[in-house]
């Protein structure tokens, strides 16, 4: 029972990471077996659910699991889809939003003072979310993590004599989009007592004493009590800016902790043995969350998706950003319908961005709701059971998945594009929107995270905090155009992301991460190409004077505007012989290839336009195209004539050549039933 | 007024995207726009189109001495150079960067504004509660001049306070009744939604996936079908207040209609069923209808006031509708007009539409009533 490559082996099977989500306690009893029965019938091998602790907490200290409610009858749940031939996939929290009020927690937690996040006047951290305002739990509160404790005793009561071998259940999910309950500006918290213990723990850590640290924020330290977080930024030099740097990483260290506390405790309680996820919210490259620390965690991590067909750049750049920092990219929520307080989803919609996800290096997703409940619609399945028209859609790309063996297929890319941390934490803290608007609020509504960063230089000869993402989103325009395969990876990645890479690039300032710098130099002594730049750097993320050595072979350049960045990707492409394969016109029209030992065997084709378009692909040897959807097949020696909707993702089997027989099916992964 | 328990059930994308674009086609037509292809977009003065293409809201952040911090475009992006002129100067701003609307912030502002809303908030305060709390908060950011607001149409119209909307709801939906509301186009229902309230509490709303389960298949007359919806959401939910059923074209024109008479005609010649008609609606169609006559009269005998030989009738009538409370008189400002102009401001016309459009009318701010 592990994550086996990109497939999940329980026992002697291995399947894919594919999941449907239904909610057993917002629906009538009566309705659990024939919505499982459909979600089964869909291709899913697995039902997630969450188990809401607001809801089994029907006192304090007192919890139902169907004694009181039938709804709540965990145990029978997990027992119905075993007997339905489904694995489970259990997310106990103990926050989980899922729409509910206060999240899913209790209200008696969410009022406990000593469970509040705390703002820099040490106000509650309201979350303006529907159906009501409430105040944020913080991540450091001891009493939080002793409540949740008991919670997850409780849950784990049922859950836990459920696991594979002994029950259906094969995978956990700690917490849920830990990233601050979308209050995440850099000032907006937390300043509780137990997070500002934990700061000055972190920073006499990093510094290794109170001089060492007074000196590098520029601060009176005359006691480990008197090192205080900054609640608003007013950097305007160099040496102003370590200390809202930490408290940028502060942040990030905390949530990690938070899930590495909150983990250990549900293994306490029996909630172990099996896989341990955790999911992050839209708008990460905003966030204050480390995507390599969660990781390293955790089992698996994942992305949510919502996203409508429109889009296409943020469903591409996310999905790169995973495939270039973790093993195995997947998605623990891929919106299926939405939340009445979202914008519209249409089922148009959900299935172009998982298509499109696909394209880019998902391999392995949740469709969350696989099954309506309230304060949901547009699920495939709806609240009696009963499949909607678009389950068959779902189904049949499953089942056409599942049988190319797509999980096992590789995307390959010589490119990546390095996001560097600290540059990222600068902008967190430059942010001048607050925190109700904050930077991954503004990434997740389709802007960028930097869109919110004031424009000083700080003593700098540019704005670092904007000019960072714009060298890197304009390189990452210019390979596109260029159809060179590329990936994003954040610059705390560890080393095996980096392997097999031709070419990487990351932008580089004034200052910059020291040891990252030296991995650059590594990497370059292997022979790939490091392309940095604007500057070679002189100072580290502390201000201190360092000396950057330029890596071997390696090329520094300014990357000011898009002809700029076309000319870099041209030389890269000559000099490197990068491959692009299946290249495809007109534009902005895009493809992808995904690939065995043997050789291409899966290519995606993307309209992400609203007119409809003829294409043509280039083939890089006579072959034939088989829609996955359709059936519909198209032959070509040296191109393909592919007729594209809008907004639209085709996927296509490659066949090598006309006479070349179909594949044969590989049946669909399902547990056997009892 | 809204429930910390509020179900949201019986939708699916069709009928949900369906009833949100009635009230809020600004959410369709951001459905429609093509997002920029580019994470590095940098918008300038001449991506502005005009005044036909005004879009999205232009954002300024200001630091001391009215520096510009921050320029930015949430449709476009990030705005270099901007010059700001002052608080004056929003509107220009808005047609050479082509948008609808601007707000402009001094530095710190919204971490204010959540310091005072979590000092604001009480437990068990609701969510309509809240956001009136917030609306007040803002507008006292607005009155110290640490916001600028462009176009502000809500200007002179007071934040009402928790119990002033209780009170006006109150006249729409009482506790332990329903609201029911169905489209249909051309024949097919368009979409449904029915509310209903409960310890002073909107806890439900529903869409037409329920209502079919409780009705059976409606057809595509309403004029037939409305008593049938009725009674059943009624006992399935809670006796209904009011009920709304209307084609959509018809829906559409009158709310974004400003002129008077509209929704009476509407009635009148069964347009719109408005069944049942609690008093205050009667009321309010009954005095559209003479607004709506009185507009006309005027028109016809070239400005000639008709009602006023009859002005010791009109102060009887006027009299006697002030017995019957009035959404409009509880909260001091209509929110159907609000909703239209709002709907108009969106979609610019020329001019302004009758239901049964024959010619142009202009709206009438006289009132005889």
């Amino acid at each position: 029972m592990r994550i086996e490559g990109r497939t999940l082996r329980v026992g002697r099977e291995r399947m894919p990471l594919l999941s449907g989500a239904m909610h057993y306690f917002r629906l009538d009893p009566d309705a659990w077996r024939p919505a499982l029965r459909e979600l089964r019938n869909m291709g899913l091998p697995i039902v997630e659910t969450y188990t809401p602790w607001g809801v089994h907490e029907v006192s304090p200290g007192e919890f139902d699991f169907g004694a009181k409610d039938p709804r709540h009858d965990l145990g029978r749940f997990i027992d119905l889809a075993a007997e339905e031939g489904l694995w489970v996939f259990i997310r106990p929290g103990p926050h989980i939003n899922a729409e509910m009020t206060h999240f899913g927690l209790p209200e008696r937690v969410v009022y406990d003072k000593a469970c509040q996040a705390r703002s820099p006047r040490q106000n509650p951290v309201i979350l303006p979310f529907p159906p009501q305002m409430f105040p944020v739990p913080s991540y450091a509160s001891e009493r939080f993590h002793d409540e949740a404790g008991l919670w997850y005793d409780a849950v784990g009561e049922v859950v836990a004599p459920r696991i594979y071998p002994n029950g259906p259940v094969v995978l956990l999910q700690v917490d849920n989009e830990a990233s601050y309950y979308f209050r995440n500006g850099a000032f907006d918290q937390d300043y509780h007592p137990d997070a500002i213990a934990m700061y000055q723990r972190f920073i006499i850590e990093r510094y290794g004493s109170l001089p060492a640290a007074a000196k590098a924020h520029g601060q009176r330290y005359p006691a480990e009590s008197d090192i205080n977080p900054p609640t608003r930024f007013e950097g305007q030099t160099p040496k102003d800016l370590p200390r809202y740097l930490d408290w940028a990483e502060f942040q990030e260290r905390l949530i990690t902790n938070a899930l590495t506390r909150m983990r250990g405790r549900m293994a306490e309680a029996g909630l172990t043995g099996v896989p341990v996820t955790h999911n992050v919210a839209l708008g990460e490259a905003g966030l204050p969350i480390s995507l390599p620390a969660i990781d390293s965690v955790v089992d698996l991590m994942g992305l949510d998706y919502y996203h409508p067909a429109r889009e296409h750049r943020t469903i591409k750049r996310r999905t790169l950003l995973l495939a270039g920092t973790v093993e195995l990219p997947y998605s623990p929520e891929m919106g299926v319908g939405a939340p009445p307080w979202f914008t519209p989803l249409t089922h148009g919609d959900s299935m172009y961005c998982a298509l499109t996800a696909f394209a880019y290096g998902l391999r392995g997703l949740n469709l969350y709701m696989a099954v309506d409940r309230d304060r949901w619609y547009g699920s495939p399945i709806d609240a009696r059971g009963r499949s909607r028209a678009e389950a068959a859609i779902w189904r049949d790309l499953f089942t056409r998945l599942t049988e190319v063996r797509f999980e096992e297929l590789t995307r390959k890319a010589e490119v990546a594009l390095v996001i560097p941390p600290e540059y990222r934490r600068l902008s967190r803290v430059t942010h001048l929107f607050g925190g109700l608007v904050s930077p991954a609020a503004l990434e997740a509504l389709g802007g960028t995270p930097v869109d919110g960063c004031r424009e000083d230089g700080l003593g700098f000869e540019g704005p670092i905090q904007v000019l960072w993402w714009q060298m890197l989103a304009k390189t990452a325009d210019a390979l596109t155009e260029a159809q060179v395969p590329y990936v994003w990876i954040d610059g705390d990645a560890p080393d095996a992301r980096f392997e097999g890479l031709s070419v990487v690039v990351c932008p580089t300032y004034e200052f910059a991460s020291a040891p990252r710098w030296e991995r650059f130099r590594a990497l370059a002594e292997n022979g790939t190409t490091i392309v940095y730049g604007p500057d070679v750097p002189e100072l580290d993320e502390a201000m201190a004077f360092h000396h950057f050595q330029a890596p071997k072979d390696s090329r520094r350049v300014l990357i000011d505007d898009a002809a700029d960045a076309q000319a870099l990707v041209d030389e890269l492409i000559r000099e490197n012989d990068l491959p692009r394969p299946f290249q495809v016109t007109p534009r902005p029209l895009e493809t992808t290839v995904h690939e065995d030992a043997v050789g291409p065997r899966v290519l995606f084709v993307m309209n992400p336009t609203r007119d409809p378009i003829t294409s043509t692909v280039t083939l890089p040897a006579p072959c034939r195209l088989l829609d996955l959807a359709t059936g519909e097949r198209i032959t070509g020696e040296t191109e393909a004539e592919v007729s594209m909707p809008k907004l639209t993702c085709r996927v296509f089997v490659i066949e090598k050549s006309a006479s070349e027989p179909p594949p044969k099916r590989r049946p669909s992964a399902r547990r056997k039933t009892k | 007024m809204i429930s910390p328990d509020l179900r949201f059930e019986g939708f699916d994308v069709e009928s949900w995207t369906n009833l949100v674009a009635l009230f809020s086609p600004g959410v369709v037509e951001r459905m429609e726009n093509q997002p920029a292809m580019t994470d590095a977009p940098t918008a300038d003065k001449r991506e502005a189109g005009g005044a036909s293409d005004l879009r999205g809201t232009l954002v300024v952040v200001l630091g001391n001495g009215d520096r510009v911090l921050k320029s930015y475009h949430t449709s476009r992006g990030p705005i270099v150079d901007l010059e700001w002129g002052g608080r004056e100067s929003l509107g220009e701003l808005c047609r050479t960067y082509g948008a609808r609307r601007a707000l402009a912030l001094r530095e710190g502002v919204a971490d204010e504004m959540a310091e005072r809303l979590a000092l604001r908030l009480q437990r068990g305060d609701d969510y309509a509660t809240q956001w009136l709390a917030f609306t007040r908060i803002f507008r006292e950011m607005e009155d110290a001049g640490q916001i600028y607001v462009y176009p502000r149409p809500l200007e002179k119209v007071p934040v009402p306070s928790a119990g002033t909307v209780k009170r006006a709801l109150d006249i729409i939906l009482p506790d332990d009744h329903s609201v029911v509301m169905t489209v249909w186009s051309k024949g097919r229902p368009f979409t449904t939604v029915a509310l209903s309230r409960r310890n002073g509490c909107i806890d439900r709303v529903v869409g037409p996936d329920l209502l079919t389960r409780w009705v059976g298949p409606l057809g595509g007359d309403f004029r037939r079908d409305h008593r049938v919806i009725v009674d059943a959401v009624s006992g399935a939910l809670a006796p209904v207040h009011l009920g709304v059923f209307a084609e959509l074209s018809t829906l559409e024109e009158l709310l974004r209609a400003s002129g008077p008479g509209a929704w009476a005609q509407a009635v009148a010649v069964r347009d719109v069923i408005i069944y049942p008609a609690p008093p205050y609606a009667a009321v309010a169609l009954g005095a559209d209808a003479v607004r709506g006559v009185a507009t006309e009269t005027r028109r016809l005998l070239g400005g000639v006031d008709f009602f006023q030989a009859f002005s010791p009738l009109t102060d009887l009538v006027r009299s006697r509708i002030a017995e019957v409370a009035s959404v409009k008189a509880t909260l001091g400002f209509d929110p159907l007009h609000a909703l239209s102009a709002w709907l108009r401001r969106r979609e610019p016309r020329a001019e302004e539409y009758s239901v049964h459009a024959g010619g142009t009318r202009a709206a009438d701010s006289r009132d005889p009533l």
